[in-house]
């Protein structure tokens, strides 16, 4: 079973594999039918003239590949802005296929991701994590994350389409 | 006092905007904690690439208080991604000062900004807010807003400057 992978900066081919995963992740939360974004879409939001997002993406050789390809695992982050410190690296998404765990991958990634956050000067990483995803709050947790939701009582809240309508309307 | 008008924040507003970051940060008593400047928000707001967005409420010349101030209200988003859906607008801060509030300011400012999602083709608006804070909690309830803590269970984490210093060293 391959030990040797690559990470790199996504590119506009990679937008299949990227939703591919996305689909992957969302199948093991029991939601991919929630999964309406089409690789248009991902192909301008993340490759277009502004990105709303970056992605990171792990490969393995040729001779390692699945079916489905070279691309075993990515991350999906962005920029935001804490108006008392400024900017943030937010990880939105995080992944890797079950059968390329155990080697590495997530760690090495997650290096990089933190490489990135002090090179453009972000003060620190956010992310969300479900209160029921035991495993992957430990896997933060060895790794120096803060539960902010627990220390300063922050709940996170959404106005869907719909009531964003009524209120332009109003 | 009635008229007030709400507008995107331009360069010149970089002073007020961080005036009205640090009035709201007393209000948590958490003033100390600012650490940007008017040069950082400046960079990072009006620069090739802003990292946030502004919109001001200012009211009119006869209306201002004594120091002057012609802004008295502001909200600061920017653009998050959603991977099942896409783009979303994220509310950051938002903050009317005492004197000038109960006039709907702040509802305008919200409208404004469900606009802005809805024209710039987002799913929904997200935000945070600390479970002690009722008053706003039913403010946005009032509005529609849906806990996802509460209904999704999720928890915001931070790994700090510290500790990514420390991944990026390991071997």
């Amino acid at each position: 079973m391959a030990s040797r992978f690559i990470l790199r900066n996504a590119e506009p081919k990679d937008v299949s594999d990227i939703l591919r995963l996305i689909k992957e992740l969302a199948k093991f939360e029991e939601m991919e039918e929630q999964v309406v974004l089409t690789e248009k879409e991902l192909l301008e939001d993340g490759f277009g003239e502004h990105p709303f997002y970056h992605c990171v993406v792990a490969e393995v050789p040729e001779e390692k590949q699945t079916p489905e390809g070279k691309v075993v695992g990515f991350a999906m982050y962005y920029f935001t802005y804490d108006p008392w410190i400024g900017k943030l690296l937010y990880l939105e998404d995080f992944y890797v296929m079950k059968e390329f765990r155990g080697y590495g991958i997530g760690s090495e990634i997650l290096k990089r991701l933190s490489e990135t956050a002090v090179k453009c000067r972000c003060s620190s990483m956010h992310f969300i994590v479900a209160e029921w995803n035991k495993q992957s709050i430990e896997f933060y947790k060895r790794r120096g994350a803060a539960d902010l939701s627990h220390e300063e009582g922050w709940r996170l809240f959404e106005i869907g389409k719909q009531s964003l309508i009524k209120m332009s309307a109003k | 006092m009635a008229s007030f008008n709400l507008r995107k924040a331009e360069p010149k507003d970089v002073p007020d905007i961080l005036r009205l970051i640090k009035e709201l940060a007393r209000y948590e008593e958490m003033e100390d904690q600012v650490k940007l400047t008017e040069k950082d928000l400046l960079e990072d707001g009006f620069g090739d690439h802003p990292f946030y967005h502004c919109v001001v409420a200012e009211v009119p010349t006869e209306h201002q208080k004594a120091e002057g101030y012609s802004v008295i209200g502001f909200a600061m988003y920017y653009f998050t991604y959603d991977p099942w859906i896409g783009k979303l607008l994220y509310l950051e801060d938002f903050f009317v000062m005492k004197e000038y509030r109960g006039f709907g300011i702040g509802s305008e400012i919200l409208k404004k900004l469900s606009e802005t999602a809805v024209k710039t083709r987002c799913s929904s608006m997200h935000f945070i807010v600390a479970e002690s804070n009722q008053a706003s909690i039913n403010f946005y309830k009032r509005r529609g807003a849906l806990d996802l803590s509460l209904e999704e269970g999720w928890r915001l984490f931070r790994i700090d400057k510290q500790n990514l210093l420390k991944l990026s060293a390991e071997e």
